[in-house]
């Protein structure tokens, strides 16, 4: 990622730009020397890839957090092959994570075209809109926990929408609380994207379709959806990746239940680890997460031509 | 901006991240608790342990040796003692909840069978009553002192909303087959269950298989006879539960109400149910929430006797207590006895009292009229010294790896996921040891 001092925007191929940083010589292009990305390295490094590399290396033994580890081989994967609740829990990361990108996309998206626009009171009411997303995920769960108790919370007052208000009990209903939760929690988050990205829509884009004649709807399709291509996938690979290591929401609002419905693998590690201290069996878990996301993460991005980062400012 | 040598920068910036990140993961003293002249007690942090820090100062004045009492809040004791239980940090003496809560420990060889203690001081054993004393022995060996209090399961009710349809508590099977059916027609969810957090709901069980099948089955099964679940008195406890689950006692919606919130008990102080099947500290939990139903119309009793079932009407099940074992490498064992003398002593049983627990020593008997409630602490002695058999949480007495699929089964029976062969499955996949 090229970085500019300077308001002339660069191309992405090697232009000879003015105020040259000191900096290894690179075909002609200067680059900030490896120094300033140590302090994050090392940290990333410690916090990171250590543990990650550790983890792996746990998942080939059986542990119990007492006695000394024991090498076992693929025992914990082969188990873990045959375990009707994971193979579950992988289907339900899965399926939570699609769910919650299909209904938060478009509604961040139009609520992010509309809180770019010019409207009276925008301001104040995307301020309040935001606030969910000041909320740590627990409190959220709490909250909504509580809100939603059979007996003294909304589902008592509408016996009709919410018949007998058993929503933790059965999985459709379960899994729907969980999507309601954290869109209610994280389209704000997205929201903020599309606002910033749709405000730097170049102007004379509309000015243009609007001479030609085009009405809102075709402009929105035609211009602002495609402008904000890139940012639609930045902001999935956020919510996939976030879908995938759900914990917080699942811990406080169904523990995984009723039954297994609602557990899905972040969890399931999490009760194999610190519930049932096989360390092994959790380990394992924690790297196919990994590997999954890594996965989707890099087919979302080769898919949309993420990776070559084409530019779309005006003119270019 | 001036070129310089860039070499120094990088080893000034590359050298003060690498100090940064070395000296926030060398964090944590390390302080062990086996070495110096002190004796560390790691004890769940609650509401009790300002009484545990009376008994501190009490054996710190007299001992060269002092105490160092530790607390580890909330939920999370048992995922953190195992954490650093086999570490540098190991306390001495530990809080617990006997049974298949230590019996890792004990395989591990990190615990110290506390047999040389009684053979010195017998008091260290005969104060205690034997069926809470007994939950802590693990393969024939003691490994733990009571010191807190008894936490026996009973059926709490709502007396006024009883008085209302004309009923009374229930005293057996078939008059609580009548209460559900009475109740649930004026409307009145019989039984609050907060199976939200499935150890409420791990309770009927508890108490079905002990009435109906006797309480061999279960202590039988923990020991690793897995057949034991398939037999008929297990069926029949189970065909019981679910006869009871069928005429609707626990209304529809049990798996959204969850006991922690304090959802269950509203409903029984509300009026909205008329029963709980809960462990003794209902009573501490709804004096807190609702002081005015507490004292006015809040009534308990055993659970009901059923006909033809192999255990005692006056056995019961839940908690036994907590209890205090020792680690091997304690440097000071002789102190750390007498450390535990203290919990049969008057001063203990008095604080406990005072602050609404029931300690289970011989001598608690005397001193019942100090209690919070002494009418409440009365009934829970008896109970407890009067029963034949007290039998230990089903999700204590197994070992902990147990515990997730234990309540995932029990969760399952109730809303109808599993069926009697289901559930009897599910137990006997359960790991024993």
């Amino acid at each position: 990622m090229t970085t500019t001092a300077t308001a002339v925007p660069a191309a992405s191929k090697g232009v000879q730009r003015s105020g040259r940083r000191p900096g290894r010589s690179h075909e002609g292009a200067s680059r900030p020397g490896f120094a300033w990305a140590a302090p994050a390295a090392v940290f990333f490094g410690l916090f990171a890839i250590v543990p990650l590399i550790l983890v792996v290396v746990l998942s080939f033994a059986t542990w119990d957090g007492l006695s000394d580890p024991e090498f076992t081989g693929l025992d914990n994967w082969k188990k873990l092959f045959d375990d009707p609740i994971m193979i579950k829990s992988l289907w339900l990361s899965l399926l939570l994570t699609f769910l919650g990108v299909a209904v938060q996309t478009p509604l961040s998206i139009l609520l992010g075209v509309w809180a770019a626009g010019h409207q009276r009171n925008r301001a104040v009411l995307s301020a309040i809109y935001f606030i969910p997303l000041l909320l740590s995920a627990a409190a959220v769960s709490v909250l909504w926990r509580a809100v939603l108790d059979p007996n003294f919370g909304v589902p008592a007052h509408a016996k009709w929408l919410f018949g007998d208000g058993n929503l933790f009990g059965n999985q459709s209903t379960a899994i729907g609380v969980l999507i309601f939760v954290s869109t209610w929690q994280f389209t704000p988050l997205h929201t903020l994207i599309y606002q910033g990205a749709a405000r730097s829509v170049p102007r004379v884009l509309y000015q243009a379709a609007e001479i030609d004649g085009a009405g809102r709807y075709r402009q929105f399709f035609h211009i602002t959806l495609p402008q904000l291509r890139n940012s639609v996938v930045t902001s999935m690979i956020l919510m996939v990746v976030g879908g995938l290591t759900t914990f917080d929401t699942v811990l406080i609002l169904t523990q995984g239940g009723p039954g297994t419905d609602t557990t899905i693998s972040a969890y399931y590690m999490y009760q194999k680890a610190f519930k049932t201290f096989d360390y092994g069996t959790a380990s394992a878990i924690g790297v196919m997460l990994v590997l999954v996301a890594t996965v989707i993460s890099l087919v979302m991005v080769r898919l949309t031509g993420y990776d070559k980062m084409n530019s779309t400012m005006e003119g270019m | 901006m001036t070129r310089r040598n860039r070499l120094p920068r990088i080893a000034v910036v590359g050298g003060l991240a690498l100090t940064m990140a070395l000296s926030l993961s060398a964090c944590g003293g390390d302080d062990s608790a086996s070495g110096g002249d002190k004796i560390h007690v790691l004890v769940y942090g609650d509401a009790t342990n300002k009484v545990e820090k009376q008994l501190v100062a009490t054996f710190n004045k007299s001992s060269k040796v002092k105490v160092v009492l530790d607390t580890i809040p909330g939920a999370d004791y048992q995922a953190k003692l195992q954490t650093i239980i086999n570490s540098k940090q190991a306390p001495d003496v530990f809080f617990n909840w006997g049974g298949g809560s230590i019996k890792p420990f004990v395989d591990a060889g990190l615990l110290l069978p506390l047999d040389d203690f009684i053979a010195k001081d017998p008091g260290l054993k005969d104060n205690f009553l034997p069926s809470v004393f007994n939950s802590t022995v693990v393969d024939g060996k003691a490994y733990g002192i009571p010191m807190r209090g008894t936490q026996p399961v009973l059926m709490f009710n709502n007396s006024k909303v009883l008085k209302e349809n004309g009923l009374t508590a229930p005293k057996t099977w078939d008059e609580l087959l009548n209460a559900v059916k009475v109740l649930k027609s004026k409307g009145v969810t019989p039984i609050a269950l907060g199976g939200g957090d499935k150890w409420p709901t791990l309770m009927w069980f508890e108490y079905l298989f002990d009435r109906v099948a006797g309480p061999e089955l279960v202590q039988s099964a923990v020991k690793g006879d897995k057949d034991v679940w398939a037999t008929d008195g297990s069926r029949d406890a189970l065909n019981k539960l679910k006869e009871l689950i069928d005429a609707g006692a626990f209304g529809t919606n049990f798996d959204s109400v969850k006991f922690t919130d304090g959802g269950s008990p509203t409903l029984l102080a509300t009026g909205k149910a008329a029963f709980e099947l809960m462990g003794s500290w209902e009573y501490s939990t709804l004096q807190d929430s609702q002081p005015d139903f507490a004292k006015s119309d809040l009534d308990y009793s055993a659970f009901p006797s059923i006909d033809g079932g192999k255990g005692a009407p006056t056995d019961i099940v839940g908690n036994t207590n907590n209890f205090y074992s020792v680690l091997k490498k304690t440097k000071h064992p002789e102190e750390v006895a007498e450390f535990l003398k203290l919990m049969y002593s008057d001063q203990f049983v008095k604080a406990q009292l005072s602050i609404g627990n029931l300690p289970t020593t011989t001598n608690t008997e005397a001193q019942l009229d100090t209690a919070a409630s002494p009418d409440y602490a009365h009934f829970q002695y008896d109970l407890v010294k009067n029963a034949p058999s007290f039998q230990l949480s089903w999700d204590q007495a197994y070992p902990q790896t147990a515990g997730t699929a234990l309540t995932t089964a029990v969760q399952q029976f109730f809303n109808g996921g599993i069926d009697v062969d289901g559930f009897i499955k599910a137990m006997q996949g359960l790991p024993t040891s």
